[in-house]
């Protein structure tokens, strides 16, 4: 009885500065963000991993799809993955026009988000700047731009000196070993506080009735009818997940876990082209605001922005070699103060205050792999890299689609798993080979 | 900084080491099928655990090795005396 | 409260005849050497530091140590200096933070009066809507940032960095600390103590009591007289992969401050315990400070911290804190014993003093509320190295569990003893750490080839026979009856903390996350066990179930300054680049050289080498010396056409493709002798075609036998080019038939040039010219560069640089991998796909590449807009007609001086690459251009009759 109560449709309560200011005067607390609810047996589809994409996904299942009877199921706290321990960049600066759509409708969603889930994400459009240090990555920039503005999106080079105005304590001399020769400024592009897009999600599709399962660890995929051992692998079909708190059964299992994609896919028989690399990253303390843009250097491997609370978030490539440590390292810190320092040498007396790392699920050439897999009902919402905070909204709407309509939407036939059976590569790795 | 163990150089630091990824057999190229061919380009085994890799000694004897690396703790397996002849990928 | 410096008392560390003088917010003030700056202003009876981060209260003296929230001041151009640890210097310049318009009188104070609606996680409820208002919203809530300011003109500073291969490092220098260190050197381990405090021996430093003090100076005179090397003021930031260790050095001479790389074979860790605040309503009043701050104010700085005060006691550290506060004339009003069940609830008074306790339910006069209410163990450097500390609710604190066995732990971390138990404990520890340090040693020894030889077997890994510390009881005091702050750098009260558990974010990750809870600049060091006990209360739980969260390094922060070090980006210049910049030369960077772009007029370099003759310093082209019977084999498995049949003193072009079947590389080899090869690759991609070659021979073809060298900088590269070319090259080159019948196109020959012998010669060039490419021993690249010029003076002979180059490969139409082709150029859209040699038996990328002949693959081709007066940027898309769809684009482009036009190079679709068909561009501009793909890929010279010559 408690599962069906629970099940049925609740009236948000709705944030806003007048429900605020009243419970504040009467002393009032709030209700549950999302419901503490029992596992059920079956659902009709089941989302692992509970940051922003697993979120989103549940999310659209309910609100476009009316598909509510979806279970996200994570095996800590919701967002304890790289939704937590991204630096939170939103942008569409992409090179390929299928990147550029693509991301392009996501900031749209994150322009709106705020509203349409009532909670502040604090999308913070405060321009975005590539530095290019190079002739080589100025040509690039230039690519991007080109193709930017076909697809609609605000984007532009620009030389050093209005570099040096949108930011002036970037360093636009000819004194650093590689100077700034120029920029491709994105207006649109800015931060969002992440844990509030989780937060956000969470709190919308429980509202719809879709079901959060924390400290709930799936430790099989239930198969048949595939060509491998026990049913799994390519031809098969899905019948449900086994979890440390009892087996579900489901004809829909959605990946969404980033860092641990190659791990939950391996339940299912599925091998991906993915390798996993701790990407870290590192916030200083805080000082009065500075830093007017978010800055990215992909000659010198950083970015940095700075938070409403004064803090200098920074983030740089991935680790080096593959594996699932999160503790960090030194020589990340150092390198990443080095670069910063190239950018900005007048912030050499801040002091970092704490380092750590996520692990992301690097692909060959630099997307998503999403939609469908060999296996009937398990699909995949991984290979987010580097970028994946920026995508979740419309990874989330085009991954309900697909899973409620069997069909892959238009927006992400570019990035099937099948592309690398088929050598059709996605070109955002065209910007990754730079020579000369 | 994690301690590579190279058979000629002994334990170095692991930037002083290019990372070559998962040791996996070259299918023969006149054989192969797309599909074989693709997976040897692109699929990972990508295991939280044992994994044989392979580095490159870069700023030292510049051999390449292939050795094995625990991916959950970074533990080396059987790390290397000196005149090991161990190396290149299965 | 009023603070104010008493008599001079046995244990400080003042000089009292050294008096600083320094200013705060602009007024002048005085201390003594070995005053912090908090101390200094404490004594001349300033109380109040700073303002809150969001209610903007006046805040006082804490805990009157580096962990201080409330003592963040900036010092010149140095934001959130720690004013409780920070030693006064004659002439700083002192300031207050978060405070507007002055510490005084704060304007954003008046948030106070609403916060009751700015609990935590407000801002995610409201400022929705309007959505164009947020922006503005935003700018007013970044006010309240925290902290000090940046000026960006700040110096970067000298900040070398030090490594150091100890055996054991120390981290920590209380009584058990300088006793492992001590063991440890007497075992014969090389042994770094590193004290965070400005002088080694933790909490004996602030104890009055005889007996310590004459512990203190005994482990002094004994570190004094060993080998253990001493670090002060200075922290051990972090733990990395095999005990890989950040120490960063405040107090070095010369550095601002410095990065101290240890690889340590044992690290103990024995940072002491930190003594956790109390929580109750007004405990972040001005007046209400921890025990340790008052035995540190009274005894290493001769401070009073009080007239009359309440102390709440829970431990002995409290009932010496009394004890002190009683010798230097602070009447005790009140000791509230909380280990016989002694209460305090809140503190009245104004909010910028203390004036009473309520205690007991009473109200006790006090202008002092010295809290002694337990301790939390700094379990950081343990938890980077994987541990998961363990609380014990008997001891109220909690402990490590199960480091790694190179990282051990010993003082208060570990247990609670007597002196004497824990300098035993410690002195235990260290001769731990030693033998295990000694059997690490012996392994990295033996497995290092050429490290001394050791002898003997790898020693056994020693056994932990340490007699455990004990653990004292202590009660469980977290929050009083009321609610109050629980971090005091975010303002974060535990009636949020509870709020924020009951609203669902309940696990102590999400509640951390959603109130900012420890993620102040103290980073829990004070707060997190509270925040942890408010997280249990509220769940019902207890703090075991609820457990802690991740310390993640640094432990102390430190400066980008520290950790970014000198930069140390090398610059590569050829052996000619003296010649060059002596001649009006203007420089680019290509990766990490610096080359000639041109000296003045590239244009005109370019018509100078189509009349007369040009040198240009190719220096950085990638080259490879290969030698050995199998150098055939090898070319022919990483190039994709044939090289079985290459007579000595040819050359051959080759191109090579990754495994993927993508373009990587080109460039041209010559066999030089019978088993003497010499390859040539693009500048940016020497390096990777060497590891590329290397890996091929070690893990493939093994059993080949073949020797590569890189000579890239062995040789100096000199391209001598134009119609008088040869001309030139008779006046200084010897030894050689350079006629083009003994010397034709594509053949290489060894010359003596300008006297030098041993160099190289290649007839080949990208300019399309008669040229000759030369390889000169390095030594000698600006001697025969200055003899080309000299003995060409007469023929017209220049310089021309890379701009020069670019244009006139242009007009032949060679295309540049990397910027013509891209990640995902496969071998055939070069266009020159009648290269690939698919009958070959086996080749880099062969099966990819033989499936690429059936697919409709972009092509790169040449072409030429039809206004010659317009250039199209590198960059511009090509288009469908008057649609956005992208057909290719353009890779290459410039204004041709020989042919009087623009000229490019593009990718196209393959049903555009024919020859004749028309293409619509979009210039940056915006304006659609028609332009025309021409017939071959060389706008100039087609035939190549020039480059034959």
């Amino acid at each position: 009885m408690a599962g069906l109560a629970s099940r049925l449709r609740r009236r948000p309560p709705k944030y806003s500065a007048a429900a605020l200011a009243w419970k504040g005067l009467r002393g009032e607390g709030w209700p549950r963000v999302w419901r503490d609810c029992d596992l059920q047996r079956s659902y009709d589809a089941v989302v692992i991993g509970g940051g922003v994409h697993g979120l989103a996904t549940a999310y659209y299942l309910a609100r476009n799809h009316g598909m509510t009877n979806v279970a996200v199921l994570d095996k800590a706290y919701l967002g304890s993955g790289g939704s937590g321990r991204n630096t939170a960049i939103v942008r569409s600066n992409y090179l390929t026009p299928e990147g550029v759509a693509f991301y392009d409708r996501s900031v749209h969603l994150y322009e709106r988000m705020a509203v349409e889930l009532n909670i502040n994400v604090m999308f913070s459009q405060r321009g975005h700047l590539t530095l290019a240090h190079s002739d080589a990555s100025l040509r690039t920039m230039h690519w991007r731009a080109e193709v930017n503005k076909l697809g609609g999106v605000n984007s532009s080079v620009i030389g050093p000196d209005e570099v040096k105005q949108e930011c002036p304590s970037l360093d636009t001399s000819d004194h650093p070993r590689y100077p700034i020769q120029g920029a491709l400024y994105h207006p649109p592009g800015g931060v969002v506080r992440h844990d509030a897009v989780v937060w956000g999600y969470a709190r919308a599709a429980d509202h719809m009735g879709v079901e959060m399962h924390q400290k709930t660890e799936v430790t099989d995929i239930i198969c048949e009818g595939g060509d491998g051992p026990d049913g799994k692998g390519a031809g098969g079909r899905v019948t449900g997940v086994r979890t440390n708190r009892g087996d579900i059964s489901t004809p829909i299992v959605i990946n969404c876990t980033a860092g641990w994609a190659s791990l939950i896919s391996t339940m299912a028989g599925v091998r991906l082209p993915i390798t996993t690399h701790p990407l870290q990253a590192a916030v200083t303390e805080p000082v009065k605001m500075f830093l007017p843009t978010v800055v990215v250097s992909g000659s010198l491997h950083v970015y940095v922005s700075q938070t409403d609370r004064g803090e200098l978030v920074f983030g740089a490539s991935v680790d080096p070699y593959a594996n699932y440590s999160v503790r960090g390292s030194l020589e990340f810190t150092e390198g990443l103060a080095g670069h910063v320092l190239e950018l900005m040498p007048g912030i050499s007396r801040m002091r970092v205050l704490r380092q750590w790392s996520g692990l992301c699920d690097m692909t060959p050439d630099y997307s998503p792999v999403m939609g469908f897999t060999p296996v009937d009902g398990f699909l995949v919402d991984v290979g987010w890299g580097t970028y994946g905070f920026k995508a979740a909204p419309v990874s989330g709407e085009q991954m309900a689609e697909a899973a409620a309509t069997g069909r892959t939407p238009k927006l992400i036939e570019a990035f099937a798993l099948s592309r690398f059976d088929d050598g059709e590569l996605v070109g955002e790795k065209g910007a990754a080979s730079v020579g000369h | 900084m994690l301690l590579v163990p190279c058979p000629n150089c002994g334990p170095r630091n692991s930037t002083d080491l290019r990372y070559g990824g998962e040791s996996h057999a070259r299918p023969d190229p006149n054989t192969a099928s797309p599909q074989e061919w693709r997976a040897y380009l692109y699929l990972r085994d990508n295991p939280a655990g044992w994994l044989r890799e392979n580095w490159y000694c870069a700023s030292g004897c510049r051999r390449w090795f292939s050795i094995e690396r625990n991916t959950a703790t970074n533990e080396f397996r059987d790390p290397p005396l000196p005149g090991d002849k161990r190396g290149g990928a299965a | 409260m009023t603070m104010s410096r008493q008599g001079v008392q046995p244990t400080e560390v003042i000089d009292r005849a050294a008096k600083l003088r320094f200013r705060w917010n602009g007024k002048r003030f005085s201390g003594f050497e070995g005053d912090t700056i908090a101390s200094a202003l404490a004594a001349e009876g300033e109380h109040i530091f700073s303002r809150s981060m969001k209610y903007h209260r006046p805040r006082g003296i804490l805990t009157a140590d580096y962990w201080d929230p409330n003592l963040m001041v900036q010092v010149g151009d140095d934001p959130n200096v720690r004013a409780g640890h920070r030693l006064v210097r004659n002439g700083m310049d002192v300031r207050s933070q978060n405070a507007w318009p002055s510490l005084n009188r704060d304007l954003k104070a008046a948030n106070g009066l609403l916060g009751r609606f700015l609990t935590a996680g407000f801002y995610y409820k409201t400022f929705m809507r309007p959505q164009w208002l947020w922006p503005t919203y935003e700018r007013v809530l970044a006010t309240f940032a925290p902290g000090g300011k940046i000026d960006i003109d700040t110096p970067h500073g000298y900040h070398d960095k030090r490594y150091t291969h100890p055996d054991v490092v120390v981290a920590g220098a209380g009584p058990a600390g300088i006793e492992a260190a001590l063991a440890a050197s007497t075992a014969g381990a090389r042994v770094l103590l590193v004290s965070h405090e400005h002088a080694v021996g933790g909490h004996l430093r602030y104890s009055s009591d005889a007996g310590d003090q004459g512990a203190l100076a005994e482990l002094r005179a004994s570190l004094d007289a060993s080998d253990v090397e001493v670090l002060t003021d200075s922290t051990v930031t972090g733990r990395y992969e095999d005990n890989w260790l950040g120490i960063v050095q405040r107090n070095h001479p010369i550095a601002v401050e410095r990065l101290i790389k240890a690889r340590a074979k044992v690290l103990v860790a024995a940072p002491g315990l930190i003594e956790r605040p109390y929580v109750f309503e007004g405990n972040d009043r001005p007046g209400v400070i921890t025990s340790g701050a008052a035995r540190r104010l009274i005894n290493l700085w001769g401070v009073k911290p009080g007239e009359r005060a309440v102390v709440f006691s829970a431990n002995a550290d409290g009932d010496a804190a009394a004890a002190d506060l009683e010798r230097v004339g602070t009447e005790i009003a009140a000791v509230i014993d909380a280990r016989s069940g002694g209460q305090i609830s809140s503190t009245a008074g104004s909010s910028r003093a203390v004036e009473a306790v309520m205690a007991n339910g009473e109200q006790i006069d006090a202008d002092l509320l010295v809290m002694a209410a337990g301790w939390t163990a700094p379990t950081s450097l343990l938890n980077m190295a994987g541990d998961r500390p363990v609380y014990d609710p008997a001891a109220a604190r909690f402990f490590p569990s199960d480091p790694p066995s190179n990282v051990l732990s010993t003082g208060g971390l570990a247990g609670d003893a007597d002196l004497d138990g824990l300098r035993q404990h410690g002195a235990e520890t260290g001769r731990l750490a030693a033998a295990r340090a000694a059997a690490v040693r012996h392994r990295l020894q033996a497995r290092t080839a050429r490290a001394l030889p050791v002898e003997g077997d790898e020693p056994a890994w020693a056994v932990d026979e340490r007699v455990p510390l004990g653990r004292d009881p202590h009660p469980e005091l977290f929050r009083a009856d009321t609610h109050g702050m629980v971090d005091m750098s975010e303002d974060i009260s535990s009636k949020d903390l509870v709020a924020a558990a009951h609203e669902g974010y309940d696990s102590v990750e999400l509640a951390k996350r959603y109130t900012t809870a420890t993620m102040g600049p103290s980073q829990g060091k004070l707060e997190t066990v509270n925040t942890v006990a408010a997280i249990a209360e509220a769940r019902g739980e207890t703090i075991s179930q609820v457990g802690t969260t991740v310390w993640r390094p640094p432990y102390a922060p430190l400066t980008l300054g520290a950790l970014a070090g000198r930069s140390f980006e090398p610059v590569r210049v050829s052996s000619i680049h003296p010649w060059h910049e002596a001649n009006n030369v203007t420089l680019i960077q290509a990766g990490q050289w610096l080359r000639p772009d041109h000296y003045g007029d590239p244009q005109a370099e370019v018509r100078n080498v189509r009349e007369n003759v040009g040198l240009i310093d190719v220096t950085p082209l990638g080259k490879l010396d290969l030698r050995g019977p199998d150098v055939p084999k090898l070319l022919s498995l990483l190039y994709v056409n044939k090289w079985m049949k290459l007579g000595i003193g040819r050359v051959r072009y080759g191109m090579m493709c990754a495994e993927d079947g993508v373009v990587l590389d080109d460039g041209v080899t010559g066999r030089l002798g019978e088993d003497h090869y010499m390859m040539s690759t693009t500048s940016s991609g020497a390096g990777g075609v060497w590891e590329w070659v290397e890996n091929w021979l070690q893990t493939e073809r093994p059993d080949w036998q073949v020797h590569v060298t890189p000579v890239t900088t062995a040789y100096a590269s000199i391209n001598v080019a134009g119609p008088k070319s040869r001309e030139l090259m008779r006046r200084v080159c010897e030894g050689v038939d350079l006629d083009a019948e003994a010397f034709p196109y594509m053949t290489v020959r060894e010359a003596t040039v300008a006297g030098v012998s041993g160099c190289f010669m290649w007839r080949i060039g990208f300019t399309g010219e008669l040229s000759f490419e030369l390889h000169v021993p390095a030594g000698h690249g600006c001697h025969v560069w200055e003899a080309l010029m000299d003995a060409g003076s007469d023929l017209g002979v220049g310089p021309f640089g890379l701009e020069g180059q670019r244009i006139m490969r242009l007009e032949k139409g060679h295309f540049i991998v990397g910027q013509d082709t891209d990640g995902l150029t496969l071998g055939p859209s070069t266009g020159m796909g009648s290269l690939i040699k698919l009958d070959k038996d086996d080749f880099a990328g062969k099966p990819e590449l033989a499936w690429a002949a059936d697919r409709p693959l972009p092509l790169v081709v040449a072409i030429q807009p039809d206004d010659p007066d317009v250039v199209p940027e590198e960059a511009a898309q090509i288009l469908r007609g008057d649609t956005n769809e992208i057909l290719g684009r353009i890779t290459s482009s410039r204004f041709s001086p020989t042919l009087n036009r623009s000229i490019c190079l593009g990718q196209v679709e393959p049903h555009l690459a024919a020859g004749g068909t028309k293409l619509t561009v979009l210039l940056e501009s915006g304006e659609r251009i028609s332009a025309t793909v021409i017939d071959h890929h060389a706008h100039f010279d087609p035939a190549g009759e020039r480059l034959r010559g």
